[in-house]
């Protein structure tokens, strides 16, 4: 692999993307980096897909007319491959308060602990623009699927939410959208409690379109509402793709000395040794993304976790595959 | 008996906690190092001290997923508590132990907590290997008292806790030896000790056995306990010596920091004869003449009939064999009439034919110097023209009449039969004669000594020598008192010459022969007509006796006036009447002093017979015999005298032929003297001196002898009435022994190590160390 291509694959990793200010960059380099490592070009798989013929009619653009057919038959024939069949991206990119949370640093200030990285995270929480938050990872996932899509003329929507919808823009094809989706994501969220269940209930109701739906949080929220949100968006027909974002620091609980948690969204605080804890922490979260698994693979939903300090390149062929296979 | 009574080392220094346990019986701790047990409890405090501070300084974290974490919480609440008390308590307990380790608990006597404890002290082992402890008694798997007690001792040591109890060993036997000085925790090698400990024929030495052990116990003062093991036959020698102050200030002081027991080895019932003693009935052995000779003989624990047997140089003596039954206290037997073959050294020895079961001391033998030639020089301060005017001519006359014609003695060249060689010389001449030739010394009226003289024969003296000195008109009384007097061959200053008044028939000797004689006179007892008591004196130099000085008055002048007492009780050494004859020692040899003259000048005594009796006695009496360094008890050496000619280098075999050192010392250009290591086996040696060989008996002590044991309470004041535990010839049951002398240090301290591996453990159970993701 050349050099080139070296340099283009960094931009998959969270510390290097955490330096790079703008997420339309980010989304590019990601995208870049992506398919430079790839032998056969993605777009193929999603490429424009025929949809019938249809007879012309005065007033047809006679751009779509199938000239073989009329060759063999002298009959016109328009070729349909138009907006109705292309594909309806939404994205919905959770905003709540402890999306904010993030532990992983940017190259300049990695190779500390994960426990000092959390620290530091409670420092500069959401303020340090080295500090890489869910959130963060969220929206370069977010971007950079929506780069891609757009790059197919597929049509993008973006949802932002946290306890209410904050932000919603239907899917849409226009050279507009892209920067449309950049810039929403862009936006400092109001890091308020976070209501999933119900936010997915709204979507259901807006989505007119079958869409691919794919829904990005920390899902720390009731497991049983959640479930109910995406059985209506496949009641809907919606195909679904669920990522689930964790810093490091809550999958490997790192803390050793007395400590006091101050939960995020009001959830309490706790004065304990967390080496004690550890255990338990962890079996709770274990169990709640097992849970998680449960209801999706019951609903025939991708579901997947990553962590926050992983490169970018898992979710983003993940969707790839997904997407391809969906097309067969 | 309480733990204060059995540690009193600690009692002062340590503090006791009572406790009621697994036990009916009282328990009891003490510490050797109580201030390490102060220190595990603060140190206990530590973990609870850290915990509250850990509590209070905490770091905050903003937590995203906090309903894992409450919800964590809630579900292990109480085993997270449970968890952390209980972490909490080990590290308290951990710390706790640990001191209570090192401060080394001891004690708890007789209980179940006993068990759990690693025994550690210092025994030391008092093993008495003198020779009453080869007294044979009827056990199956030791012959003697001694095997016995190497037994006993290698039990004990058996029984001892390898790598906590150290063991040193000391052996009874005069000179007491500690054999294993440094305490060994090498079990093995301390048995190994006691194997090589070797019968001696010594006497006990149990005062300087107990001084060493004494001495081990305070150079091991760490030790937390000390138990003193005495292995004796409890015999009286023993346990009544003649330190008796000395021994029980030891047993005080022993008792102090040991605990003590006593092993008895003794039997019921053992009995023992001995012969404790040989010896001429004179102080002269002398050729020719029949000899009377004494053997003590002795019975202890019961008389029992035996008989007596004497030979001489090795050889039987033909019809001498005498049938005794001894006792305690039964008078010497006498072997009388018994010539001497010739003169020079000769041994005797009286051997009782009796199976009892301690035979080293059955036979004692005697070396005795027989005189067949006793050379004396006799110094005349006045040199007559007759033949008896000389100042000396009638002591001469005295000590070596004439032979009567045709005797064996005219025939070898002698023109005496005496034993007596006298050589009569000016006192002009006596600087150049070699005084160790001679036996005796006369000074006869001699006017002046001087200095140079009188060192030699003070020398001479002091080295066996004797020395009579007799008065006389040339005599200078400020001589005397200057020159002999400060080297102490005078008795006291001449104070004064007394002569009788014209109207007086002279001095009279204060002899009454039926009175307490002095024992140079004891052939005059009875004797009515002896003629000392009309014996006149006219003139003698009145010396002034001390009354606390160590002079002997032989013979007293009767004050004027008086008549001779017949009360008995008046004896030679009043002191108010002036001295006629008086002996004291210097060194080993004698000086006897005579305030008249020896020739008639001053008295009429010569002329009666028994002034020729009283000389001989007065020489015999006061000669050295000669022979005391030939005879000699197993633990002392052998000194060569100075005046033993060496015409080679000596050496010395004992009565196996066993070639014995004799290490040679020499100061400046003095003549070389030789001294061996103290003689360890009984018998007759024999010292090679070139010329010719001499005979050294050397025996067991005689105290040994005496195995009638005592009590338990006897032994108890023997030992200044010093706390002791008393047991017999086999070792006490093992649980009983083993209730005692408990140091939990090393079970506490095992007890540490598993909680600090339980630590570990609870501490990577909790999740202290764990890593790893879901």
């Amino acid at each position: 692999m050349s050099e080139t291509v070296a340099d283009y694959r960094k931009y998959l990793d969270p510390r290097t993307l955490a330096r790079i200010g703008a997420l339309d960059l980010r989304a590019r380099l990601i995208v870049e980096g992506l398919m430079t490592g790839m032998h056969r070009s993605p777009y193929q798989g999603i490429s424009v897909e025929f949809a019938q013929h249809r007879p012309y009619v005065s007033g047809d653009d006679i751009r779509h007319v199938d000239w073989k057919v009329f060759g063999r038959s002298d009959k016109v024939y328009l070729k349909q491959y138009q907006e109705e069949t292309n594909l309806h991206l939404l994205l919905i990119v959770d905003a709540s308060e402890s999306m904010g949370f993030g532990t992983v640093q940017s190259r300049e200030d990695g190779g500390s602990k994960i426990e000092d990285r959390a620290l530091s995270s409670i420092l500069h929480s959401r303020s340090s623009p080295t500090t890489w938050t869910k959130y963060d990872h969220a929206t370069a996932i977010a971007a950079s699927l929506a780069y891609m899509a757009i790059q197919q003329q597929d049509s993008v929507g973006l949802a932002i939410f946290d306890q209410t919808l904050s932000r919603y823009f239907k899917p849409s094809n226009s050279p507009g959208q892209w920067k449309v989706v950049v810039n929403e994501l862009q936006q400092v969220p109001r890091w308020n409690k976070t209501n999933t269940g119900r936010i997915l209930d709204q979507l259901a109701e807006k989505l007119t379109h079958r869409s691919l739906i794919v829904l990005i949080s920390d899902f720390f929220d009731d497991a049983a509402s959640i479930q109910k949100g995406l059985r209506h968006l496949r009641h809907k027909k919606h195909e679904l793709m669920v990522f689930q974002i964790l810093d490091p620091a809550e999958i490997e609980f790192p803390f050793e000395d007395v400590t006091l948690f101050k939960g995020l969204e009001e959830r309490g605080e706790l004065l304990t040794e967390p080496r004690a804890l550890r255990e338990g922490y962890l079996e709770q979260l274990r169990m709640f993304t097992d849970e998680l698994k449960r209801i999706c693979r019951g609903m025939n939903i991708d579901f997947q976790r990553f962590s926050s300090g992983d490169s970018l390149e898992v979710p983003l062929s993940q969707f790839l595959a997904t997407r391809a296979a969906s097309i067969k | 008996m309480t733990m204060v009574e059995q540690y009193p080392t600690f009692s002062s220094s340590g503090f006791w906690l009572l406790a009621s346990g697994f036990s009916l019986r009282p328990l009891a701790f003490a510490f050797a190092t109580p201030m390490f047990f102060a220190a595990g409890i603060l140190l206990a405090a530590i973990p609870i001290i850290i915990h509250i501070l850990n509590r209070r300084r905490f770091k905050t974290v903003q937590w995203a997923a906090m309903d894992f974490l409450l919800r964590a919480m809630r579900r292990n609440r109480r085993r997270l508590k449970f968890e952390q008390w209980l972490l909490l308590a080990t590290r308290c307990a951990l710390l706790f132990l640990l001191g209570l380790a090192l401060a080394r608990p001891l004690g708890c006597d007789r209980s179940s907590f006993a068990m759990l404890a690693q025994r550690s002290g210092l025994h030391v082992l008092v093993i008495d290997n003198s020779y009453s402890m080869a007294y044979e008694a009827d056990r199956p798997d030791a012959k003697t008292h001694l095997d016995q007690a190497k037994l006993l001792a290698k039990g004990l040591i058996d029984r001892l806790t390898a790598g906590g109890e150290s063991v040193a060993i000391i052996t009874a036997a005069k000179p007491a030896t500690a054999v294993i000085a440094s305490p060994a925790y090498d079990l093995q090698a301390a048995k190994d000790a006691v194997d090589r400990i070797e019968q001696s024929y010594s006497d006990t030495d149990l005062v300087g056995a107990i001084t060493k052990a004494n001495e081990i116990a305070r150079d091991e003062a760490k030790q937390p306990v000390k138990f003193l093991d005495l292995f004796t036959d409890a015999t009286r020698s023993a346990w009544e010596p003649n330190q008796k102050d000395a021994l029980a200030q030891a047993g005080r002081d022993a008792a102090q920091q040991f605990r003590i027991t006593h092993h008895s080895l003794a039997r019921g019932q053992q009995s023992n004869l001995a012969t404790l003693e040989v010896r001429p009935s004179s102080n002269l052995v002398r050729a020719k003449f029949n000899n009377e000779f004494l053997a003590t003989i002795r019975a202890f624990g019961g008389a029992t009939d035996s008989s007596l047997q004497w030979r001489m140089d090795g050889q039987i003596l033909p019809g001498r064999t005498t049938a005794v039954r001894p006792s305690a206290d039964s008078p010497p037997v006498t072997l009388t009439d018994l010539p001497m073959p010739s003169g020079g050294p000769h041994v005797l020895s009286a051997s009782l034919m009796t199976d009892d079961r301690l035979k080293v001391d059955d036979t004692r033998w005697r070396v005795l110097e027989v005189a067949s030639e006793l050379k004396v020089l006799i110094v005349e301060g006045e040199r007559g023209i007759g033949a008896m005017s000389g100042s000396g001519a009638f002591l001469n006359l005295a000590l070596a009449p004439p032979a009567e014609a045709g005797s064996a003695a005219v025939t070898r060249g002698r023109n005496t039969s005496s034993y007596v060689a006298p050589e009569l010389i000016s006192d002009l001449e006596l600087s150049n004669k070699v005084l160790s030739d001679y036996r005796a010394v006369i000074l006869c009226g001699v006017g002046q000594i001087q200095p140079g003289e009188a060192d030699q024969i003070r020398t001479f003296v002091e080295r066996g020598g004797s020395l009579l000195i007799f008065m006389g008109e040339p005599v200078t009384a400020e001589n005397y008192n200057s020159v002999l007097l400060p080297r102490k061959l005078m008795p006291g200053p001449l104070t004064n010459r007394v002569t009788s008044s014209g109207d007086q028939n002279g001095f009279n000797f204060d002899f009454q022969p039926r009175g307490v004689l002095h024992p140079l006179l004891s052939i005059f007892a009875g004797e009515e007509k002896s003629g000392l008591d009309t014996a006149r004196v006219f003139t003698y130099w009145q010396a002034d006796i001390p009354s606390n000085s160590q002079v002997e008055r032989v013979l007293n002048y009767l004050p004027a006036g008086a008549t001779p007492s017949t009360n008995p009780s008046r004896s030679a050494q009043a002191t108010n009447a002036d001295p006629a004859i008086t002996m004291h020692s210097v060194g080993q040899g004698h000086v006897i002093f005579v305030s008249t003259t020896a020739n008639d000048e001053w008295q009429s005594f010569c002329a009666k017979p028994s002034y020729l009796v009283l000389m001989h006695e007065l020489l015999t009496g006061s000669v050295s015999s000669g022979d005391r360094w030939m005879n000699l008890f197993v633990g002392q050496p052998l000194e060569i005298p100075a005046n033993v000619k060496l015409t080679a280098t000596p050496s010395l075999k004992d009565a196996n032929q066993t070639d014995i050192v004799l290490d040679e010392t020499r100061s400046g250009n003095g003549p070389a003297t030789y001294r061996s290591r103290p003689l360890t086996k009984p018998g007759v040696y024999t010292l090679n001196t070139g010329e010719r060989k001499i005979p050294i008996a050397v025996n067991v002590p005689d105290d040994e002898a005496d195995i009638r044991t005592l009590d338990d309470a006897a032994l108890t004041r023997a030992m200044g009435e010093a706390q002791m535990e008393f047991e017999g010839d086999q070792l006490p049951a093992l649980a009983a022994s083993n209730d005692s002398g408990n140091d939990y240090g090393w079970s506490i301290m095992a007890i540490v190590l598993v909680l600090v591996g339980f630590e570990c453990f609870l501490a990577m159970r909790f999740g202290h160390y764990r890593k790893g993701t879901i």
